[in-house]
């Protein structure tokens, strides 16, 4: 079984379209990191301002002035630091960004003029302890995951397409005339499907950590998602949970959107003699969920989220809401994908096995 | 051992490529000949478990081959018409996968690899990619797969299809070693390779039988219907649209020796001759009947 795993494997993760389609994913998660990194920008409110490198040292050593909980004589301290100096020309303030702590602070608490707006840490967050810190890096580093996972998921449909669909162009006679084709080859092939679709995961999803650890530190994963730059005030996440958190269910979403995806592709690629055929109507499906006008009220947008393409946007099905014992709904991603992946296995071998050459 | 067919019978729609077939094979080689579409090969994929009869059954010493399984599929090599293949693999891996898939260990399948390479000449040529390879090789390298496993039941579709003379001796003697105790079933329209392998011949038309015979039984069927005459050369294509010619020689003095097969004698200087299985082919093929 071993030896058919490897073979399987191998015949998986070989293939030219494989290599470059993965070397591909990681060079625009490169591009992405770097691109991110390069436009940021920062101003101290006094003399210093640049981007990149500079631009995250001022947001961190600002971060580091205010770091802790927040409270209402930090919001009133930062209100002041950053108060803007010259006419904004009748731009809103809440939108003005100078770094990311003034951003956040003032996308939240200020009025049009960049004055406070009256507003408590409690009238804002409730009763949540906020934790505040650099958080800047980590959240720019989860949003270019979520858009490199859906060009991976393309990659991961590609991969697994041929896996059945593959060897109905001649080896099927060979396959299933021989002791094992019926039984511990179809395992093997879809063990190795289950694991090349977990393993590019992990190498992308860790090649954006590392680039985050390199660019931005270690710092801000213990601190709240909620005091964020005003670009991650409206249509993010609502809840009071870290970064670090954020990341980890974001691992876990994409690994089983992973999963998720290989338990179509599979019933697709024994049921389809064209690899093309199976990867068009693969990645139709996959695509398909955010095409269909399900509002975010409707409860039928609660099982929408919970196909493939929401594991890997994150951010919508993190943000529906919490469940009794005050865990996130994206739980539900998981046995999902158990239910979606146990199908693709019983179905397509079902199919294999039963395949007619012809 | 014994592999039966009992009132085997496979529909693709209305069409009926096997139809009612009662064969039974023991251990010995037998060459399955027949014209295109005449169920040799649907014949050939019913007994490797590859397709579903639609009524009838195949029993291997009397218990029902679906219902084997593994065990069947273990006794099992087989070479199918079409061959495929993965391009990028090398023959070696190739084969080291088929044996992985017919649950051969690692140092037994190295051993064995090496040795079936050696004996369809591809040892010089076991690390490079398939796709590198001219029909013949691929056609060699899907001869040592099939035979991989030893197997009890070798059935091998068109094998010497893209292999050269050289290659086609080197094939019989093969087939000639290894069918001691084994059933081996092959196909092909190369009449003159399955006179010399086959120790029985099954004619098929129709998804039916027509002969099941040893060659020198089956050939007697058509004693006195083979006939040879010398006619001039200048006249000879006019022959070939009026007789059923087997085979045409040309000769010193302008003349051409026909082979006729014909259940009356053809024409005045025309001898009877002994038939080969060949003759017996075109008799069935070519329209002639003996009524």
């Amino acid at each position: 079984m071993k030896n058919l795993i490897k073979f399987e494997l191998r015949k998986i993760l070989t293939k030219r379209f494989t290599i470059i389609s993965i070397a591909a994913v990681l060079l625009l998660s490169f591009v992405l990191s770097f691109a991110t990194f390069h436009n940021m920008y920062a101003f101290d409110g006094k003399s210093n301002e640049g981007s990149g490198r500079t631009a995250v040292e001022i947001d961190k050593s600002i971060a580091e002035k205010y770091e802790g909980v927040l409270t209402n004589e930090k919001i009133q301290q930062i209100m002041a630091d950053f108060k803007p100096t010259h006419d904004l020309h009748g731009m809103n303030a809440q939108y003005l960004y100078q770094n990311a702590m003034q951003s956040a602070a003032f996308a939240r608490f200020s009025d049009m003029n960049g004055n406070w707006n009256g507003s408590s840490i409690s009238d804002v967050f409730g009763d949540e302890e906020i934790k505040i810190g650099y958080v800047n890096g980590w959240l720019n580093t989860s949003q270019n995951i979520a858009r490199v996972l859906i060009a991976l998921s393309f990659v991961i449909i590609l991969m697994i397409a041929p896996v059945f669909s593959g060897e109905y162009s001649g080896v099927d006679n060979i396959i299933l005339t021989s002791k094992y084709g019926k039984t511990k080859c179809t395992t093997a092939k879809i063990i190795a499907s289950i694991l090349s679709a977990l393993l590019v995961t992990i190498l992308t999803v860790a090649f954006h950590l590392m680039l985050a650890f390199v660019l931005y530190g270690t710092e801000g994963l213990d601190c709240s998602i909620l005091f964020a730059p005003q670009e991650f005030v409206e249509g993010y996440i609502p809840f009071n949970i870290t970064c670090g958190t954020v990341l980890k269910y974001q691992l876990i979403l994409a690994l089983s959107s992973a999963i998720s995806v290989t338990g179509i592709t599979l019933i697709l690629s024994a049921l389809c003699k064209s690899q093309m055929v199976t990867f068009a109507v693969s990645c139709a499906i996959y695509v398909m969920p955010i095409m269909l006008p399900i509002p975010e009220t409707s409860p039928l947008y609660r099982i929408i989220v919970l196909m493939p393409l929401y594991h890997s946007q994150y951010i919508s099905i993190i943000s529906v809401e919490q469940m009794k014992n005050s865990m996130l709904y994206a739980i539900w991603a998981i046995p999902t994908a158990i239910i979606l992946i146990t199908f693709g296995m019983v179905i397509s071998r079902r199919i294999f096995t039963k395949h007619q050459v012809s | 051992m014994e592999l039966r067919t009992n009132e085997l019978t496979k529909k693709y729609g209305s069409k009926t490529a096997i139809d009612h077939l009662n064969v039974t094979l023991s251990n010995g080689v037998y060459g399955l000949l027949g014209a295109n579409g005449a169920g040799k090969t649907t014949l050939m994929r019913l007994l490797c478990d590859i397709q579903t009869p639609t009524s009838g059954k195949i029993t291997l010493d009397g218990k029902d081959i679906l219902g084997l399984g593994e065990k069947y599929r273990a006794l099992l090599g087989y070479l199918p018409q079409h061959f495929g293949y993965y391009p990028d693999f090398t023959a070696m891996d190739f084969i080291m996968y088929v044996a992985a898939l017919k649950g051969l260990g690692e140092k037994q399948a190295k051993n064995k690899a090496a040795e079936l390479l050696e004996a369809v000449d591809l040892t010089k040529e076991s690390h490079h990619k398939i796709k590198t390879f001219s029909g013949g090789m691929k056609q060699r390298l899907g001869i040592a797969q099939a035979m991989l496993n030893n197997p009890h039941i070798l059935i091998l579709d068109e094998p010497t299809a893209g292999l050269d003379p050289k290659e086609r001796v080197r094939f019989r003697n093969l087939i000639s070693a290894f069918s001691k105790e084994r059933i081996v079933i092959l196909s092909t329209h190369i009449v003159s390779d399955v006179e010399f392998i086959a120790e029985e011949i099954i004619m098929m038309k129709s998804g039916r039988v027509l002969q099941f015979g040893k060659p020198q039984e089956i050939t007697a069927e058509i004693d006195g219907y083979v006939w040879e005459c010398t006619v001039p050369s200048n006249r000879a294509e006019q022959y070939t649209e009026t007789l059923n010619i087997s085979n045409l020689r040309n000769t010193e003095n302008n003349n051409t020796v026909l082979r006729v097969i014909a259940d009356c004698q053809p024409m005045g200087n025309a001898k009877q001759v002994p038939p080969t299985l060949e003759d017996l082919y075109l008799f069935y093929f070519k329209g002639v009947s003996k009524e």
